[in-house]
């Protein structure tokens, strides 16, 4: 890329952020009382978490995104096809299904939290090794194989359902929406240490991106270790949208909006342009969407709702526009 | 390079049977053979991009598969037909990836040199703004070369590059690969289907028939009417014009 | 194969919570007989019907699209016909079975065409990315239909459709699934159509075949028999994907020839699998969706690793459709 388009795009991320800010400022003053200085403080109290909760799904999730369109090679898939979202689904029926909705593991965050990220990460962790393995590194392969397995977790998850009673599954239901809200300071700080971390021991692999996206007989030809390096970068995608997921509940869709309009508005292959792209725009989405949602809609639609309504209309849009996937 | 009993199978077909040959250096080898033959996977098992079964590759006294690939990658280049990029890339920026091996993601003033060399080389400079993605398969695959040419390796591997161009593209990429060799000392191997492009402008020719070498040698050895008759099963004559034997098939 | 069909069919229909015995039957028992014809020999005509429908009708899509990985699952049928039958239970919630059969019928055949239409525009550089992007697209959909039973709280009374079972299959209410007989029989009058067309528009043309009427009343076919299954049954994933491909491992492509033993076999996979569910943990039963959804992905993926490792035919034939590209 020469320099004047490198130029252009850093201008463009800058003025992203500018957006991020500006919205992150809307979502924070909006309503906020200023007058008085106890109800101020609340409402700081009440949203800085939450806007901290933002940003963090929005730079899991777009990163994340970028990354896994980037290793399987097509800009219309998403890692909502890894099947997170329906692991976690069938792990809160089950616990609820098993202990009840008042048991700790249910009822008390950190607890819940913590079964999440482990269970989702272990089996994560176990079952896409075992399938790259199996399958010699064919990654195609290994995401049909993660659909089937997701929809067969879906399968107990609604068998399950079908036979719980109804006040249990109402209580489990609320937690089955994707919500920003009441999510402590722990939970905030281990959510950030996971996350540092898979960045941390990936750091190496994230650099070779650019090269990953040439095709696996290029990258091999530049030297590249294409089989392991994909693998950890497709486990590290999987633990990201697992952190995520167990964070704030099932988002589909959001990946695949963001990092397009990250790729179609940056137009350069660096991938370190792309996924900060793809963050910023998912905090513009997410910060924006829940202003609009506690203000205009006072609650009454999960933000989760406009983006997978918006999401599903953006992937039909991308499927006519792309001759070739 | 040697290669030494190479066999691979598949699905319980061999594919490639007991294949050893040695690479003379700085020449110009074309693999040809019928469909199947067994040349594409000979020559993705040199260039570590196909796993075999058995045999080895020596390639400067220590095989293949101890290579560290990055190392390997400045010795030896590989250019497949399977080349489609979804991502918006300039020439100029494939170009920038053949010094990948050397320098990684960040390019010193001496990589920019030889990246400026190769795309003049290529005659591409013209293009060098343009996306892979808009430009007409001749220019796409001097592009390709381009970067293969900054990646700097004493071999070049080519998988069929005349494939999908027209008589005048193809002759010029078959006068490329001659320029590597002469002008720049490469060894280039590749594989090609159009027997004569192999006769005019290569050094050696290795014979390929169900997953074995037919023949192997120069190209006045191989290109007799015995030779290519048991190969590919049809009637040839071979006629001389510049010096060089050229065949005729019906 | 048909023996074994009938035998089992035979054995199935005295297998239940209350005792049927033929000695009783035959002595015209009248309680015995009630049972019989009220409950077990609907159950046993709906298992059949949903074997051979549900198999036949993945085989055409199979056919038409000409990619092993399509199906009603992954090619957004069932998710189309459930968004149907919410849609109906919402609008008119006094409508009788055939009117939630109608707007299953009408949504599933329109959302199989979308999504055909949609993948035959773009050209694929992977057979699987097909049934990835079917999968998305059925995502999409159940992404709506999830959120307005959440929103109308209808999402328990929805799992009733999302899970297959046959325990409510009686007299009186599940007819509609007899409609999948005359929909194979056509099916079977076309299968040398859908196999040309299945050649592609011009392989088709050039026989005089018309290309878009073959295709859409195949996928209209397939949809019909899906739709009135889910209507009956809920939704059974897995068999349309799996069945024909198990059988074409040993009979080969060609439809005419493998139409009937799919059938077969489609029938008695499903009656196996409701057999299983049904002595596990009897006198309860297992739903079917469960049964079939754990055998059918162990299969699945068993199919998948097979492909893989003595595939070279699938992996020459990925990059026959795709390698154009």
């Amino acid at each position: 890329m020469n320099t004047a388009a490198v130029r252009a795009n850093r201008r463009k991320l800058a003025i992203l952020a500018a957006l991020v800010l500006l919205c992150a400022a809307g979502y924070m003053l909006v309503g906020v009382h200023f007058d008085n200085a106890k109800l101020f403080q609340y409402a700081m109290k009440i949203r800085t978490p939450k806007l901290i909760v933002i940003l963090i799904t929005a730079f899991a999730i777009g990163g994340a995104s970028i990354v896994f369109q980037s290793v399987i090679n097509n800009t219309i898939v998403t890692p909502c096809l890894l099947g997170m979202n329906s692991l976690y689904t069938l792990i809160h029926t089950a616990v609820v299904f098993a202990a009840g909705s008042g048991s700790i593991l249910a009822a008390n965050a950190n607890c819940s939290f913590a079964v999440d990220l482990v269970l989702m990460g272990v089996v994560a962790t176990v079952v896409y090794s075992f399938l790259f393995k199996k399958t010699k590194h064919n990654v195609l392969y290994v995401l049909l194989i993660g659909t089937v397995l997701s929809s067969f977790f879906s399968s107990i998850q609604s068998t399950l359902t079908r036979v719980m009673d109804p006040n249990e599954y109402d209580n489990l239901l609320a937690t089955l929406v994707a919500s920003f809200s009441n999510i402590n300071s722990e939970i905030i700080a281990i959510s950030l240490f996971v996350l540092a971390a898979i960045v941390f021991a990936l750091r190496r692999e994230l650099a070779l991106l650019d090269v990953i996206t040439l095709g696996k007989d290029q990258a091999i030809n530049l030297g590249v270790d294409y089989d392991r390096c994909v693998r950890r970068l497709l486990l590290g995608v999987t633990l990201c949208i697992a952190v995520a997921t167990a964070m704030v509940g099932p988002i589909s869709f959001l990946g695949l909006i963001i990092a397009n309009l990250s790729r179609q508005f940056l137009k350069t292959y660096r991938h370190s342009q792309l996924i900060l792209g793809s963050a910023l725009f998912g905090m513009v989405v997410l910060v924006g969407g829940q202003l609009l949602v506690e203000h205009v809609y006072s609650y009454t639609i999960p933000v989760s709702v406009f983006i997978t309504v918006g999401g599903g209309v953006y992937f039909l849009y991308l499927l006519l526009t792309n001759r070739r996937a | 390079m040697q290669v030494k009993e190479l066999t691979k199978r598949y699905d319980g077909k061999t594919v490639v049977n007991q294949v050893s040959f040695a690479i003379p250096k700085g020449k110009v080898i074309s693999l040809i053979g019928p469909n199947g033959a067994g040349k594409s996977t000979v020559m993705g098992i040199i260039s570590r991009l196909i796993a075999r079964d058995g045999g080895m590759v020596d390639f400067e006294g220590s095989d293949i598969g101890k290579w560290k690939s990055r190392e390997l990658s400045k010795r030896l280049a590989i250019l497949t037909q399977a080349n489609n990029i979804q991502m918006k890339l300039t020439v100029r920026e494939l170009v920038t990836f053949g010094r990948f091996p050397y320098s990684g993601g960040r390019t010193t003033a001496e990589d920019q040199e030889i990246i400026d060399r190769a795309i003049s080389y290529m005659e591409l400079g013209a293009f060098e703004d343009q996306f892979i993605d808009e430009l007409s398969g001749g220019q796409r695959q001097r592009a390709y070369i381009a970067m293969v040419i900054a990646q700097d390796t004493e071999y070049v591997l080519l998988d069929e590059p005349t494939n999908n161009l027209d008589i005048y593209h193809a002759t010029n990429m078959m006068k490329i690969v001659r320029r590597l060799c002469d002008e720049l000392g490469k060894t280039v191997i590749l594989v090609l289907h159009e027997i004569n492009y192999a006769a005019f402008y290569s050094d050696y020719i290795c014979a390929f028939k169900d997953g074995r070498i037919a023949k192997f040698g120069t190209v006045k050895e191989v290109m007799t009417k015995e030779n290519l008759s048991q190969v590919y099963g049809v009637d040839f004559e071979i006629m001389e014009i510049a010096g060089r034997p050229l065949s005729i098939y019906y | 194969m048909f023996a074994l069909l009938l035998v089992l069919a035979v054995w199935s229909l005295f297998v239940g919570v209350l005792d049927v015995e033929l000695s009783g039957l035959l002595q015209g028992d009248r309680e015995h007989l009630e049972v019989f014809l009220i409950s077990r020999l609907p159950r046993l005509l709906a298992i059949l019907c949903t074997g051979i429908g549900m198999s036949v009708a993945g085989l055409i899509m199979q056919q038409l699209c000409m990619n092993k990985f399509v199906s009603p699952t992954t090619g957004a049928t069932i998710s189309s016909a459930q968004f149907g039958i919410l849609l109906a239970l919402l609008f008119l919630p006094n409508s009788t079975l055939w009117g939630r059969a109608i707007f299953s019928f009408a949504f599933a055949v329109f959302g199989t065409w979308i999504f055909v239409w949609f993948i035959q525009r773009i050209q694929f550089k992977d057979v699987v990315m097909v049934p990835l992007v079917g999968i998305m697209f059925g995502n999409v959909i159940g992404g709506i239909t999830n959120y307005l039973a959440y929103k109308y709280e209808m999402t328990q009374a929805l799992s009733t459709w999302l899970v297959g079972h046959f325990s409510m299959v009686l007299r009186g209410r599940y007819e509609i699934v007899w409609l999948t007989v005359p929909l194979v029989v056509l099916a079977f009058l076309f299968a040398n159509h859908f196999n040309i067309v299945g050649m592609g528009k011009d392989f088709s043309q050039n026989l005089g075949v018309p290309y878009n009427f073959v295709l859409f009343l195949g996928l209209t076919i397939a949809a019909m028999i899906t739709a009135s299954v889910v209507v009956v049954v809920g939704s059974i994933s897995y068999i349309g994907l799996i069945v024909p491909n198990l059988v074409a491992m040993f009979k080969g492509d060609k439809i005419r020839g493998t139409l009937i033993d799919t059938a077969l076999f489609g029938a008695l996979f499903v009656l196996v699998c409701d057999m299983v569910g049904r002595m596990v943990i009897f006198p309860y039963e297992l739903p079917i969706e469960l049964i079939v959804g754990i055998i059918g992905s162990v299969l699945f993926v068993a199919l998948l690793l097979y492909r893989l490792r003595h595939g070279r035919k699938a992996v020459r034939l990925n990059r026959k459709e795709g390698g154009v590209a």
